[in-house]
This record gives C-alpha cells, structure tokens and sequence, in this order.
C-alpha cells in the first residue's frame, strides 16, 4: 500500500534522511517513532506529495509520489504536525471547503459532513468559528478533514502532540475506530507508548536513519542480542551463581538484589538453555529462570541510543 | 542606557550584519553619484560662475527625492518591529522581560531608523558638492538635514505606533502609509513654494516643537500600551466575531447584506457551496479577506472617503481642471490599498501554516493563483471605484466636463488597468516572497518602480539634458499618473478663464504616435497578463511541485 524506496533528502549539506525504505501493506497501522528531529516530518511531507527528494521513490496504492502526485493526493488524507486554521470560518463550513477542493458532489457533501462532525464528537460545534477551538479540537477537526473524502490511506504527523491527556485518550480512540474501518495508517510520534497499544508495525527512525522495523515482537527480536534476563534464587546460592554468571562470556551487567539476579545475556534460546543447564549442575537452586519482556520505551531507549549497531 | 539596550542591540546586529544591507548602501551611493554627474553643468571650467538655478535645482531634487524615500522607507523597515513580535509569536516574550517598555520603544525605534540615517548621512559629501557650486547657502543645508532627519524620526515612530496597535504587519504598513502621506504632502508644500525667511521658519521654529509634541504623545501612549497590552493571549489575535464585532463597531460597518458592501463582501454561506465553486475564491471573499483586521479596512476607507470630500469640493467649484489629479489622487488610493489584498494571499497561507493543507487538496495550482487573484482584485477595485462617484458627479455637474464625456471613460478605464496592475504585482511578489511584510514591501518598491519613478526620471531628464519630450514621454507609459495626465481636458476654470490652451498640448510617445494614455491602456493589461503567468508558474515550481520547505 505504502512503499518507500531508498528515500533521501538533504538540506544543503546536512542530511535529514539517509536512504530509508519500508513498506506498509494494506490495513497495517504503522507507527513511525523517532526523537525530535530524526526525519519523521521530512518522510511523511514526502509521501504527502509536499517534498521533492534527493534522491528514491514512493509509492502510494501503486502511484508514483513523484511522478503522479495528484492520484497520490486522491487516496492519502493528510494531516501535517503543524497547521493553522482560516480565519473566520465555521466548523461546517471548513469541512465543506475541504470537501469542494477534493470535488466531493454537492449531494453527498452534507451527509459526509454529519458523519464526519459525528466520528469526531464535534457536532456541536458545527457553528462555531475554527480559530476559537481548542487545540484538542482543532487537531480533531483536521483529522476529519483527513476524512472527507474518505481515502483508504491515512498519514498522520503527531496527530496526538501538544495535548492534554484526555485529548490524547480522544484521539486515541478515534485512531482505534479508523481501523475498525480497515484503513492503512501511517503514524508518526516522539513517544512510544503512545502508539504501542494500537499500531501493528513500528518503525524505529533516529538521524535520519531506519533503525528498526517491524511488529513489536519482531523488533524485539532484533534486539536478540540484547536479553534482559532474571534468575531468581533459593537461600546462600546468591554468592556462587553471581560468581558463575560474571565468568560466563555472554553474560554482561549482573545485578543482584535480595534472592534475584539479573543480567543482560546474548546468544540464542540454545545458549540460553545451556546456561541454565549449568547452573543446575552446579547445584544452585534455581527456581526462576525468565527473560524479561522489555516495554516498548526500553526497547525504544535501547534502540535510539544506538545499542543495536 | 543605549548601549545596553538588547532589543537594540539583537535588531542592530541583524540587520546591519548582512552584506546585502551594504551593498543596497553601495549602490545608494552610486546612484546619487550618477544623477550628480549627469547633473553637473556643463561649463566646467568656470566652476565658480556656474548659475545659481541648476545647483538649486540639484539641491531640490536631493532633497525632495531623499524626503520621498524617508517617507517610503521608513514604514518599510519600522512597521513590523512589534507586529513582527507578535506575528512570531515573541511578543509576550519581549513584554514579559524585565525591560520598560519605553526602552523596547526605543530599541525598535532606533534599530529601524539607523540603517536610514546612515543612507541619509552617506549622502551628505554629494550634498556638499551642491554647495561648492555655490549659488546654496550653507544654512540651506543644514536645514535639508534637519527636515530629513525629524522626518525620519517622526514617520519612524508613527510606523512603530501603529505596529504597536495592529496584529498583522500589513494593516501596520498600510496605516502608516496613510497617516504618514497627507504628512508629508504638507511638508512639501510648507517647503517649496516660499520665500527663504519662511522655509527657515519652517524648519527651525515650527517643525522640531511639532515633531517634539507628536514624539512625545506618541511615545507615552504606546508605552502605556506596550505595559498593559490589551492584545496579549491568544496569540496576539482575539478570535473575530463578526457578529459580535459589528455591534461593538464605531463608524464603518460593513453590512454584508447591502449595497455596495456587498460587492466586495458578499454575504455568509448559509449552506454548501454549490458544485463546481472555486471553494479558494469562495472562502477568500467570504470569509476571509476581512477577518484579517476589519479595524484597518474600516480606517482605509474612513480616511480616504474624508479625504476625497474636500478634494471634491475643490474639483467642483473651484479647479475643475484639476480633475486629472483628482484621478491621481484615486490612483493613490489604490496603490496603498490594492497591495493589501494581494500581496498577502500565498505569504499568509503559508505563515498561518494552512499551506499545506491546501497543497495536498486536488485544487491546481492555476486554480489557486486565479482564486487569489480575483477575490482581490474584486476588492481593490469596488474599494477604488467607491472614490470615483465623485468623479462622475463632476462629470454630471459641469458642462465643459459633460461635453467631453468620452475622458471620463478613459479616466475610468485607467483606473480599472491601475486596479488590475497592483494587484497583480501584489499577487507576484507574493508568490515570490516567504513572509507577507516582504512581500508588501517588495510590492510597493515594484509599483514605485512602475508608477512613479519614471516620471521622477522624466522630469530630471527634461531638465537636464536635452532629449526631446516625445522621446522622454515613452519612459512613463508604465505609470498612470503620466497616463491620467496625458489625457487631454479643455476645461474652463471659474475664476482663470480657459486654461487648457495655455498648457502645452500632452506629448505623444515616440516611435508609435499615441499618447501616454493610450500606449498604457494596452501596455498595462499586457503586463497583468504576464505577472499573473508567472505568479502561476512560480507558484507552481515553488510551493505546488517542489513544495519548498512549507
Ligand atoms: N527546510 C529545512 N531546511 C533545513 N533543515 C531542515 C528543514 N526541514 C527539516 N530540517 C532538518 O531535518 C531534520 C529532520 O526534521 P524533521 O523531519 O522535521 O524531524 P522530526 O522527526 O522531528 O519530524 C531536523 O534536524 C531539521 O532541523
Ligand atoms: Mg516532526
């Protein structure tokens, strides 16, 4: 649906994106998180049709961003991280101006408009001037102006950025009813947690760079190298396994506290499994072996401070 | 307290940091130099004999053409000192800081005048050329530079003021233009026509108390306003009401429901656009055009409607041969307020970050551009036309006007071209421009360029060289005010008799046979064609296709 080829762009010397590429089928929700200033904008301005690039290509539902921007323009609704409203326009009337510019028929218009006021809960606010919203609001409205002319493929910049936690919660749940509609979504945010609950794909983007990409599962696999494991223990065998893990090679970090050790652990489950064979040879009363699930920050913070390469 | 005044020293090391401002400095000079050399009489070897007419005349031109530009400049470089904050989205930053606010008044004032009093000081050495030519006393001197210098400081700080009371630069601009104009007209005129005894009255004993009292007053009602700022929150721009606002309203109000308001504000939609509507012009005209500050529309249209009651008068029952410059003074009119609509239009999309939104939008960019220009050049030119019932009054009223019917047309059709040029050079230098305030600025240098410099160069040409007036004459077929003028009246005055056969008939251009007027009529419609091209193609290559960084 989405695919990004080798995507580069520089800003005179500096470059703000280095040779990206990944694809989003249909119906993924793919969150693209990176720090502040990593390329996110610059990525999504390009696959809204707003950028020219150094150098790579896009492609939205089989039509060239480069070559074809106006078919892109039909199938994307777009919503930039910073935008502005015009003045002196109602809520209706701001809709029905995004409507038009899209050539929706007069006929559907008001239909389409109802619908959309009733997806965002804006309904009551459809005689107010735009500029006196909130700004909850206000990103709620462009996010129905995405909407209007119902595209298959939404990309959202920081939809949810600046706003307070019951705003956030709203967007959130407006994200969860777009794809119930079965819509491709391309997602960009400076705060994992945000995106973890609904996104089913993320992409991991520092510097310009793509870091990571893939489901959740997969990116922590990526990150195999990188276990974080716990041993729990019975009584006085503390001393002796901490001794034992800290002479193992693949063992790094060891901690302990109370009955617990943990440690940060490379190799395969094979590995894995031999370790702790060996420490039941040696006669320690293992009674908790596990691997702890990272959260999707520490997978973040790992990954951003470039612990993979 | 100067030297350690920040804002004076941020703004200084801004604007004096770059080259460009030396270079402009540079050629400032140059310029000056050339139009002395061309200037300098001929008998070179008696330089002590030459006449006391042409240094005169030199001196004049120095001084008037460095009045006109203080009053054209100054504006230009102070009315977006505190709009500019405010605009930017650093206005509370600056009033919250522990600085007084007289001190950011002058901070601003300053930073917007020094690079102007260094232009004005660089040419002081041409000045004094002048002066070995003999025939100008040193005193005259002096005065030029006082006048220079108080206007400069006084159109400066009116510019500031009303940056002080707009939210947008361009309301600041366009209101400092106007106060400052009819300012400087006096000026002129308590300057020129007198005998030396009054000139030195003038400009010792009558301006600098005047220019004291203005400063004064103005500088303790915008500090007042600067310490307990009505227009801070929401940005620096109260959400408009319209409803609301016309309550509230004094004077003016447009009524979107009557004529002739109508014609430039049509009514509110009530429903949805029909299918088929252009929704940019629709919301430009709708909505749009006057939310931006119907305050400054409402001043625009106040003063000049005053203005043009008198001037009637005149016309009327006094001068009506003057009716050419009546025409002028429609023509004024219109190069102030034109440029507002449009020079704004793409510059403001983009400032307000709207930009983006309507790029992703399957509008074209012709679509886009035509939208733009039609909604103002629909405004300029009902806002313009307003001013001439008085023109069509005199045409009705007296009878040597009403046998000659066919010069009204002509009038009128100069002015409509008028309408569509500075819209469409607003229009242009928008797309060109990143920021509205360049974009106004750029606008009206262009229409200086256009409109009145080339009678300035005609002028000095005719006095100081010996080219022919038929040649001379196609150097200001660009402006209609050479147009307006060329335009041949027969009108007897009152009180002076037939006068039209004492002046000698208007020149034809010279290689094609036409007169001024008519060469403009054609050029003038050609010359919107082409900028409105390239505003399209620019527009196109700049923020549709590249979409350079929004
Ligand atoms: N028009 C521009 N000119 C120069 N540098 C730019 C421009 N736009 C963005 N950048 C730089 O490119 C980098 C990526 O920016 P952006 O894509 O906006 O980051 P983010 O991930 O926060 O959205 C930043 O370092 C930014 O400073
Ligand atoms: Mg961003």
């Amino acid at each position: 649906m989405i695919e990004v080829r080798n995507f580069t762009k520089r800003y005179g010397d500096f470059l703000a994106v280095d040779d990206l590429s990944f694809t989003i089928p249909e119906g993924e929700i793919f969150g693209f998180i990176g720090p502040n200033g990593a390329g996110k904008s610059t990525t999504i301005r390009f696959l809204a049709t707003l950028l020219q690039p150094t150098s790579g290509s896009a492609y939205v539902c089989g039509h060239s961003v480069v070559h074809d921007p106006m078919a892109v323009r039909r199938v994307i609704g777009f919503m930039p991280d910073d935008f502005g409203v015009y003045d002196g326009m109602k809520v209706w009337e701001f809709l029905d101006f995004f409507a038009v510019a899209y050539q929706i028929p007069r006929a559907y218009r008001k239909k389409i408009i109802g619908e959309v006021l009733e997806l965002l809960d804006l309904t009551s606010k459809r005689d107010d001037y735009v500029n006196g919203l909130s700004r909850g609001m206000k990103q709620r409205l462009c996010l129905g102006k995405t909407l209007v002319h119902n595209p298959p493929v939404l990309i959202l910049d920081e939809p949810a950025s600046g706003l307070d936690p019951r705003a956030r919660v709203e967007i959130k749940s407006l994200l969860t009813e777009l794809r119930a509609m079965k819509k491709t979504i391309l997602i960009s945010s400076h705060i994992l947690s945000e995106l973890a609950d609904f996104c089913t794909t993320i992409g991991i983007i520092e510097r310009g760079r793509l870091l990571a990409a893939g489901s959740i599962q997969e990116i922590q696999k990526q990150l195999r190298t990188h276990r974080v494991l716990k041993v729990g223990l019975v009584g006085e065998d503390v001393p002796r396994a901490l001794a034992m893990l800290r002479a193992e090679p693949a063992v790094q970090h060891v901690e302990s506290y109370d009955h617990t050790i943990t440690c940060e652990f490379q190799g395969e489950d094979g590995d894995k499994a031999r370790l702790l064979h060996r420490l039941i040879a040696a006669g320690v009363s293992v009674h908790t072996f596990t691997e702890v699930e990272l959260s999707l920050e520490e997978v973040f913070m790992m990954i951003t401070k470039g612990v993979v390469n | 307290m100067l030297r350690e005044n920040p804002v004076l020293a941020r703004e200084l090391l801004v604007n004096l940091r770059s080259s460009r401002s030396f270079l402009f400095q540079l050629v400032y000079v140059a310029l000056l130099g050339v139009v002395v050399y061309a200037a300098w009489p001929i008998e070179r070897e008696g330089l002590t004999q030459v006449s006391a007419g042409a240094a005169q005349s030199l001196f004049e031109l120095f001084f008037y053409g460095q009045f006109v530009l203080i009053a054209l400049v100054a504006p230009a470089f102070a009315a977006g000192s505190i709009s500019g904050e405010k605009e930017r989205k650093t206005y509370e930053l600056l009033l919250s800081s522990p600085l007084q606010p007289s001190e950011i008044l002058i901070g601003k004032l300053l930073s917007a005048l020094t690079y102007l009093v260094l232009l004005i000081l660089s040419s002081l050495p041409l000045m004094l050329l002048c002066f070995l030519l003999g025939g100008i006393l040193l005193s005259e001197i002096v005065r030029a530079y006082l006048i220079l210098v108080l206007a400069a400081g006084t159109f400066g700080l009116i510019s500031v003021a009303c940056s002080a009371y707009f939210h947008r630069t361009s309301a600041a601009l366009v209101v400092s233009y106007l106060v400052i104009l009819p300012l400087a007209l006096v000026v002129v005129y308590l300057t020129r026509n007198a005998a030396p005894e009054t000139r030195d009255f003038v400009a010792i004993a009558l301006l600098p108390p005047w220019c004291l009292a203005i400063w004064t007053m103005v500088a303790v009602v915008v500090s007042r306003r600067l310490l307990h700022p009505p227009d801070v929150g929401s940005e620096g721009r109260a959400v408009v009401d319209e409803e609301e606002e016309m309550k509230n309203a004094i004077g003016v109000i447009i009524d979107r429901d009557l004529f002739p308001d109508k014609l430039f504000a049509p009514p509110k939609r009530t429903d949805l656009m029909p299918d088929g509507t252009n929704p940019v012009l629709d919301k430009e005209l709708r909505s749009e055009i006057f939310s931006q500050g119907t305050l400054m529309l409402r001043l625009v249209i106040q003063v000049s409607m005053l203005l043009s009651i008198p001037l009637m008068a005149i016309q009327l029952f006094f001068r009506p041969e003057w009716t050419a410059y009546y025409v002028g003074y429609v023509l004024v009119f219109n190069l102030l307020v034109g440029p507002v609509f449009s020079a704004g239009s793409i510059t403001q999309e983009r400032e307000r970050k709207t930009l983006s939104l309507l790029l992703t939008t399957l509008l074209l960019p012709g679509q886009i551009v035509w939208a733009k220009l039609l909604a103002s050049l629909r405004v300029s030119t009902v806002l313009t036309f307003l001013l001439t019932e008085q023109l069509l009054l005199a045409y009705v009223l007296i009878g040597d006007l009403q046998q000659q019917f066919w010069t009204l047309l002509i009038f009128l059709a100069i002015i409509a071209v008028t309408c569509a040029v500075t819209t469409s050079v607003g229009l242009f230098c928008s797309a060109l421009s990143r920021r509205t305030v360049v974009a106004m600025v750029l606008t009206y240098l262009l229409l200086l360029l256009l409109f009145v410099v080339p009678i300035g160069v005609e002028r000095f040409l005719t006095n100081f060289t010996e080219i022919g007036v038929e040649r001379l004459s196609a150097l200001t077929v660009t402006s209609p005010f050479a147009a307006a003028l060329s335009v041949p009246l027969t009108v007897s005055s009152p009180d002076l008799g037939l006068t039209a056969s004492e002046r000698p008939a208007p020149p034809l251009v010279d290689p094609i046979g036409w007169p001024i007027w008519a060469v403009y009529l054609v050029l003038g419609p050609l010359l919107a064609l082409a900028l409105n091209v390239m505003t399209a193609w620019i527009f196109r290559l700049r923020w549709w296709h590249a979409g350079a960084t929004l």
